[in-house]
């Protein structure tokens, strides 16, 4: 006994780990990647209507981070999917920032006044944020744990309203 | 979004034929495009003409200027596809542009600041530019794919495109070469 129980703490502290919020890399959806827990860079950014944003503001929940521009072929086909998972997503549990790179308000607002009326866009007026952000490329999706670290890269448009997307947050906000 | 809430609805319109115009930027007059594909990757180059190209970014606001200066090059898009389970690297360094055994340099970034400083061109624009340019190097993962345009001078004659990728999470796997004949620059179209 006293050799197996050791090893049952083990087995029980790894199904812990596994069931816990940063999944191994063969249990996420598709284009999904892990990433290393860096501290998130700094994110503060005015929305349409001069009001200012912070990441610092939002420690304690998962936010997704989002980058995007109007002209960007899968942006657009990706954004009335985000839509669409955040109008389905505790939002105490998950923030949105969706920053667009480097357009106009006007052009903004025309696009997601029709695609996406509910979210709520930061403007990265110059793109010098989405720059210090380095993104792999337009659309870009970052997962930041409520410690304010970088959890997960989605690579390009993803569709988070399809289930595997939708329960991958779903599990994510429920820790 | 909460900017003019009660106007929404009455932009609509207005707001479906913008949205449509923007996002069918390619005319029915663009040439069929270059393509290659098999198992593992796929990669085509889009070839729009000069009025599609000043369309592009007049729509975004730059200036007469700045397309100018796009204009005066060889510019077209790239788009690559993993569909392999390796990583598959694209390092535009590793892309030889040729005409009649004549290499041609490609126009990078460094290029093209040079050019934005000179006319002045507006950060915001500078960095939307970027965000068109296809990236310099990228370790492309399963179900990745990579777009944006490239430059080289402009060219009279059609010249050959020889694009290698390098595989492996250390670039230590086969090299994949992808060619492309005959791939002849934008100009207008008449």
């Amino acid at each position: 006994m006293s050799a197996r129980r050791p090893m049952k703490l083990l087995f029980a502290m790894l199904l812990t780990l596994l069931a816990g919020p940063v999944l191994a890399a063969q249990e996420l959806p598709a284009g999904i990647l892990p990433l290393d827990g860096q501290a998130a860079p700094p994110l503060r950014l005015e929305n349409l209507d001069g009001e200012t944003w912070d990441i610092e503001q939002v420690r304690g929940r998962w936010v997704f981070v989002h980058f995007w521009a109007s002209w960007c072929g899968p942006c657009r086909k990706e954004m009335p999917t985000i839509q669409a998972i955040h109008e389905q997503l505790d939002p105490q549990q998950m923030e949105f920032a969706v920053i667009n790179t480097a357009e106009s308000e006007d052009m903004v607002f025309t696009f997601l006044g029709t695609v996406a009326p509910d979210l709520n866009p930061l403007m990265d007026t110059d793109g010098l944020v989405t720059e210090r952000w380095q993104p792999r490329g337009l659309p870009a999706t970052y997962l930041v744990d409520p410690e304010g670290r970088l959890r997960y890269l989605a690579l390009g448009g993803r569709p988070w309203d399809a289930a595997e997307y939708k329960s991958f947050l779903q599990h994510l906000t429920a820790e | 979004m909460h900017r003019h809430p009660h106007s929404l609805k009455s932009l609509t319109a207005v707001v479906l034929l913008a949205a449509a115009a923007f996002a069918q930027p390619v005319s029915a007059a663009e040439p069929p495009p270059l393509s290659y594909e098999d198992d593992k990757v796929a990669m085509r180059l889009v070839l729009r003409n000069q009025e599609q190209l000043a369309g592009f970014y007049l729509g975004r606001e730059f200036g007469a200027a700045a397309v100018d200066k796009i204009l005066e090059t060889c510019f077209f898009a790239a788009i690559i596809y993993n569909k392999s389970y390796d990583v598959l690297w694209l390092d535009l360094d590793h892309w030889q542009f040729q005409r009649d055994e004549l290499t041609i340099p490609r126009l990078k970034r460094d290029y093209w600041k040079e050019q934005w400083r000179a006319i002045g061109l507006p950060q915001r624009h500078q960095s939307t530019f970027g965000w068109t340019l296809l990236p310099e190097t990228r370790d492309l993962r399963r179900d990745e794919s990579a777009g944006g345009n490239v430059a080289i001078p402009m060219q009279p004659e059609p010249f050959t495109l020889t694009a290698r990728f390098h595989t492996g999470p250390n670039r230590q796997g086969p090299v994949k070469t992808i060619v492309f004949e005959d791939v002849t620059c934008p100009r207008d179209v008449q």
